[in-house]
C-alpha cells in the first residue's frame, strides 16, 4: 500500500512540473506568434474600427501589458482556479472547454476504443498466421494506414461515403435544423461514425503491428513449445499463454496514443467539421487567444498524463512480475 | 477493395472469414447499416415554413449574437432591430424609430422610437434599451466603434438623444447597424441567449455548426412567411456539396463556383459591397519607418505617371470576365454601385497607348531593351502582395502582372500571409478586398490623419482638398448633403482620389454576390440575375415565401 502511495505522490510532482514547464513554453510560444491578437480579434472589420477603440479592445483584454505581467496575472489567476476569458467565443475558458469536450469525448472514445479493439484482433490473426496470404493483407493494410495521413483519409472517406454514396452526414455533430432535445441517439452515433472510424484509424496499426510482432516471439519462446508438446492447439496456446504478454505492449501503446488521438481529432474534426474541442485549440492558436489555448494544453496534458498513469497501474494487474512491493 | 474481398474467400476457415469482413467493417460499417434506413439528416424542403441556408461566413467566429459587442456585421441582426435600417435599395429607412431630428450645431441627434414594440419575451421596448445599448457598446470594448459618441440620453419613455463629440453624419450608419438589446436582460449570457425586436428570435446555436430560429411572435413589422430558419455555419466547399446533396435552399458561393448547375436549384446575382482594389505607396521611400518598424513608401509607384498608366492600361472587363467568371462589375472607385459613387470619375480603361504616353511624357524609358522602362536609374518595378490562400486575389494579381508587361511595367506578384503583408503594406503594393455600406470608408482608406502605420490608408496618401472635402463630408447635415463631398473625394472636376486625379489606387472589380437557391424559394426580387440590387440578401428576408406546391 505504501508503495502505491509514494507512486502516486511522485507522479503528481512530477505532473507540476509537467504544467509549470508547459504553462512557461506555450506562453512564450503564443507570445512570439505572429498573430496579433487585437487583429485577429477585429477580423474583417479592420477598416470600421478605429485608432481609438482599438485601444479600448486591447485594454479590455489586457493586451496592452507586457507579456510578463500577463503571464502572472494570468498565473494568479489560474492558481485561484479562474482559467480566464476566451477572446475568441466571449466566453470563460472552463465553459469552453466543458461544452467542446463533451462532442469530442463520445469522438476520441469510440476511435479509441475502435482502434484498441481492432488493432489487437487484427495483431493476434496475423501473428498466428505468420507469413499467410491473410497476415500479408493485414500487414499491407496496416502499413498503408500507418503511412497515409489522417486528414487524407478524413477527406477519401468524406468524399466516398458522403458526398458519393450519401449515406452519412456531411458534418456537424447533429442533423442540420433539429433541436438538441429532438437529436436521438441514433442520430447522434450516425453522425459520429465516420469521423469515430477514421480517428481509429491511427491507431489501428500501431497496435496491430506490435501485436503481431510480440505474438510472433511468444509462439517461438519454449514454453510454447513446451504446450504445444503437451497437445494444446494454436488458438489454446494463444489464448492460455499469447494474450496476457500480447496485452502489455498493446495497453501502453493504446493508452500512449491519447495524445496522438488530441492531435488526430484536430485534424479529422476540421474536416469533418465536427465542434470539438481540436477545432477550438485551432482557432485559439489561429487567433493567439493565449487563454484559451493555455487551457487547453493543460487540459489535453492532464487528459494524456492520467491515460498514462493508468497504462502504468494496469501493468500491476497484468503482469505480476512488476508488482509493487517486488523486491527488484 | 473488391480484390481483397474475393481473395479472403479463399481462405477456408470459419472464423477468418468473419474477420475478414471485421476487417472491412472500419470502412465499411457505415454502407451496411446506414443504407437501410431513411437518412434522417435530409433536410425537407418540403415542409413550407422552414427554410435552410448557408452563408459560408468565413469569418463567423462563434462570438454569439450580443450586438454591442458586434454582432450583424452581415446584414440585419435578425435577432435585433435597429433604429434605422437600410432597405433593399440602400435607402436608410425607418424601423424602430417613428422619426429623428438632428440639432442645429448636428451635435445632438433626437430620435422618437415606436410605441408597440416588444422585445421576444413580451416586454416593451423602451427608450431605456436604446440609451442602454448606445452607452454599454460605446464602453464595451467590442468590435463596435462608437468613440464618436459622447452619450445617449433618455428624454422620455419612447424619446432618446444621442450627443456626438462632433458632428458626424456617418454615425448613420452606425446607428443603422447597432442592433437594440433589452437593459434588463443584458448580460454575460445574452451572447448565446439573445433576446430581441427582431423578426426573428434564436432557438438554438451549436457554434461552429448551425443556427435555428424561428420568427418572433412579438415582431412589429410584417410577420415573416419562413417561420424557420436553419442557417448552416460551413465554409465554400462544404457549402456546396450540401447544396448538390440538396440540403440546403440558399447557399452563398464565390462567383467563380457559379458557373455550375445544381438540379433544383437557380443562381441568383446580385451586387456586394465588396471591392477589389491595389493600394499603391503615394510617397517616395525616404527611410521613414511606422512606430513599429515598417518602411515607407515606394519610389516607383510614388510616381503619379505610373500610378495613373496602371489604371489605364488594366482591362476591368477581362478581369471580370476571367477571374470572377463574369459575376462582377468593374470598379473604378472604392464605392462603385454605391449611392454616393461619382459617375464623371469612370474612365476607359484598357487603353495602353494613353499609358504609354503618360509614362513617356512623364520620362519613363526602355533604355536597355529589356522590355522594363526606367527613369533615372529606376526600374518600374513593384510587388503585388496577396494573402496565398485566396485564389480570386491571386488570379487577379497574376492578370494585372501580365496586363501591366506590354506597357513595361514590371509586376511581380506575390502570395505572402498576412503578417508578411502588414510588414509590407506601407512599402508594397497590396490587393485589398473591402466590403461595406458605409461611406465611412472613403475616410478610412483616403484621408491623411488616418495613415498611422496600419491598414487605413496604408499608402499614406495626402491631398488638401481630399482631406478638406472628407471633413466636410463627415460634418454635412444629411445624408444626402454628405454624398456630394463623397463624390468630390472621387473626382471634383480638379483633382480627387481616383485614376483622373492623383490615381492613389488602383480599384479593379466588384464582385457580385451570388448564391444558390431552390427554385422553389421566392426571394421578392425581380430578378435573378440584377446589377440594381445592392443590399444583404438578408434585407427583405420577411418577404421570402414558397411559390411551389
Amino acid at each position: 500500500m505504501k508503495h502505491i502511495w509514494r507512486f502516486l505522490l511522485q507522479k503528481f510532482l512530477h505532473f507540476l512540473l509537467l504544467l509549470v514547464a508547459l504553462s512557461v513554453i506555450s506562453f512564450v510560444l503564443v507570445s512570439l506568434s505572429p498573430v496579433n491578437p487585437v487583429d485577429a480579434y477585429i477580423g474583417a472589420d479592420v477598416m470600421r474600427v478605429g485608432a481609438e477603440q482599438r485601444e479600448l479592445i486591447a485594454q479590455r483584454w489586457g493586451l496592452d501589458q507586457p507579456m510578463t505581467t500577463r503571464f502572472f496575472l494570468w498565473l494568479g489567476q489560474v492558481v485561484q482556479g479562474n482559467l480566464g476569458t476566451s477572446m475568441t467565443y466571449n466566453q470563460t475558458v472552463s465553459q469552453v472547454i466543458a461544452e467542446r469536450f463533451e462532442a469530442s469525448l463520445a469522438l476520441m472514445g469510440l476511435a479509441w476504443l475502435f482502434s484498441g479493439a481492432f488493432g489487437v484482433l487484427l495483431g493476434i490473426v496475423a501473428g498466428t498466421e505468420e507469413g499467410s496470404l491473410l497476415d500479408r493483407v493485414i500487414r499491407t493494410y496496416a502499413y498503408t494506414l500507418a503511412s497515409a495521413p489522417a486528414f487524407w483519409i478524413a477527406l477519401l472517406l468524406l468524399i466516398i461515403f458522403s458526398v458519393t454514396l450519401q449515406v452519412t452526414p456531411i458534418c456537424c455533430a447533429t442533423p442540420p435544423g433539429t433541436l438538441a432535445v429532438d437529436v436521438t441517439l441514433w442520430q447522434k452515433l450516425h453522425h459520429l461514425l465516420l469521423p469515430a472510424l477514421t480517428l481509429s484509424v491511427i491507431g489501428v496499426a500501431n497496435i496491430a503491428l506490435h501485436t503481431r510482432e510480440k505474438l510472433i516471439e511468444i509462439l517461438h519462446s519454449n514454453y510454447a513449445l513446451f504446450a504445444y508438446a503437451q497437445g494444446e492447439t494454436t488458438t489454446g496456446v494463444v489464448l492460455h499463454h499469447g494474450l496476457r504478454n500480447v496485452a502489455l505492449p498493446a495497453i501502453t501503446l493504446q493508452f500512449a496514443s491519447l495524445g496522438e488521438l488530441f492531435g488526430g481529432s484536430v485534424l479529422i474534426e476540421k474536416v469533418f467539421n465536427y465542434p470539438g474541442l481540436g477545432d477550438a485549440t485551432v482557432q485559439a492558436a489561429l487567433r493567439s487567444d493565449v487563454p484559451l489555448l493555455l487551457g487547453i494544453v493543460f487540459f489535453s496534458a492532464t487528459f494524456v498524463f492520467i491515460g498514462n498513469t493508468l497504462a502504468d497501474l494496469s501493468y500491476q494487474i497484468i503482469d505480476p512480475r512488476i508488482r509493487f512491493g517486488k523486491s527488484t | 477493395m473488391n480484390l481483397s474481398i474475393s481473395r479472403l474467400k479463399i481462405c477456408k476457415i470459419k472464423w477468418w472469414q468473419w474477420l475478414s469482413s471485421l476487417l472491412l467493417v472500419q470502412i465499411l460499417a457505415a454502407c451496411s447499416q446506414v443504407s437501410s434506413h431513411t437518412p434522417a439528416t435530409k433536410v425537407s424542403s418540403e415542409s413550407k415554413d422552414e427554410i435552410v441556408l448557408a452563408f459560408s461566413w468565413e469569418d463567423f467566429d462563434d462570438k454569439g449574437f450580443d450586438p454591442t459587442m458586434g454582432w450583424n456585421y452581415y446584414g440585419p441582426p435578425l435577432f435585433q432591430s435597429t433604429l434605422l435600417r437600410r432597405n433593399e435599395n440602400l435607402e436608410l429607412v425607418n424601423d424602430l424609430a417613428q422619426n429623428y431630428t438632428i440639432s442645429s450645431d448636428r451635435k445632438i441627434w433626437t430620435f422618437k422610437i415606436r410605441e408597440d414594440v416588444r422585445f421576444s419575451d413580451g416586454q416593451p421596448l423602451t427608450a431605456e434599451d436604446v440609451a442602454y445599448t448606445f452607452n454599454q457598446t460605446k464602453e464595451s470594448g467590442g468590435l463596435v466603434d462608437l468613440s464618436a459618441l459622447d452619450k445617449a440620453v433618455v428624454k422620455g419613455n419612447y424619446e432618446v438623444e444621442l450627443h456626438l463629440k462632433q458632428p458626424r453624419i456617418t454615425f448613420i450608419n452606425q446607428i443603422a447597424n447597432l442592433g437594440i438589446v433589452p437593459k434588463y436582460a443584458h448580460n454575460k449570457n445574452y451572447l448565446r441567449n439573445p433576446i430581441g425586436s427582431g423578426p426573428y428570435r434564436l432557438v438554438q446555436w451549436n457554434p461552429g455548426e448551425q443556427i435555428i430560429a424561428e420568427a418572433n411572435p412579438y415582431y412589429y413589422g410584417t410577420p415573416p412567411n419562413i417561420k424557420r430558419l436553419v442557417i448552416l455555419l460551413t465554409l465554400e466547399d462544404a457549402t456546396l456539396a450540401a447544396a448538390k446533396a440538396g440540403r440546403v435552399d440558399v447557399a452563398r458561393i464565390p462567383p467563380s463556383l457559379a458557373i455550375q448547375q445544381i438540379p433544383g436549384m437557380n443562381l441568383y446575382a446580385h451586387r456586394s459591397d465588396g471591392h477589389a482594389g491595389l493600394m499603391l505607396p503615394y510617397i517616395p521611400n525616404t527611410g521613414k519607418k511606422t512606430s513599429q518598424g515598417y518602411s515607407i513608401g515606394n519610389d516607383v509607384t510614388a510616381d503619379p505617371a505610373i500610378r495613373q498608366a496602371i489604371n489605364y492600361a488594366i482591362n476591368r472587363q477581362v478581369l471580370v470576365d476571367a477571374i470572377l467568371e463574369g459575376y462582377g462589375s468593374p470598379a473604378y472607385t472604392p464605392v462603385s454601385g454605391m449611392p454616393w459613387e461619382e459617375a464623371k470619375a469612370k474612365i476607359q480603361d484598357a487603353d495602353a497607348s494613353k499609358a504609354k504616353q503618360i509614362l513617356a511624357a512623364a520620362g519613363w524609358q526602355d533604355n536597355n531593351g529589356d522590355g522594363i522602362l526606367e527613369k533615372k536609374g529606376l526600374k518600374a518595378e513593384f510587388s503585388i502582395l496577396y494573402p496565398a490562400k485566396d485564389s480570386i486575389r491571386q488570379g487577379l494579381a497574376l492578370a494585372v502582372a501580365q496586363m501591366l508587361k506590354p506597357i513595361g511595367i514590371q509586376v511581380n506578384a506575390e502570395g505572402r500571409s498576412w503578417k508578411e503583408i502588414e510588414h509590407r503594406l506601407h512599402s508594397d503594393v497590396v490587393l485589398y478586398v473591402l466590403g461595406t455600406y458605409d461611406p465611412l470608408i472613403l475616410y478610412n482608406l483616403y484621408h491623411s490623419s488616418v495613415a498611422q502605420g496600419n491598414w487605413q490608408n496604408p499608402g499614406y496618401y495626402g491631398n488638401p482638398t481630399v482631406d478638406q472635402n472628407l471633413d466636410k463630408g463627415m460634418i454635412a447635415a444629411s445624408e444626402t448633403e454628405a454624398r456630394l463631398f463623397w463624390q468630390k473625394v472621387q473626382w471634383d472636376g480638379q483633382t480627387g482620389i481616383t485614376s483622373k486625379g492623383d490615381a492613389a489606387s488602383t480599384w479593379l472589380v466588384s464582385p457580385d454576390q451570388t448564391y444558390f437557391v431552390n427554385s422553389c424559394l421566392d426571394l421578392g426580387k425581380q430578378k435573378q440575375v440584377t446589377h440594381n440590387y445592392t443590399g444583404s440578401i438578408l434585407a427583405n428576408i420577411t418577404s421570402w415565401k414558397w411559390n411551389c406546391d
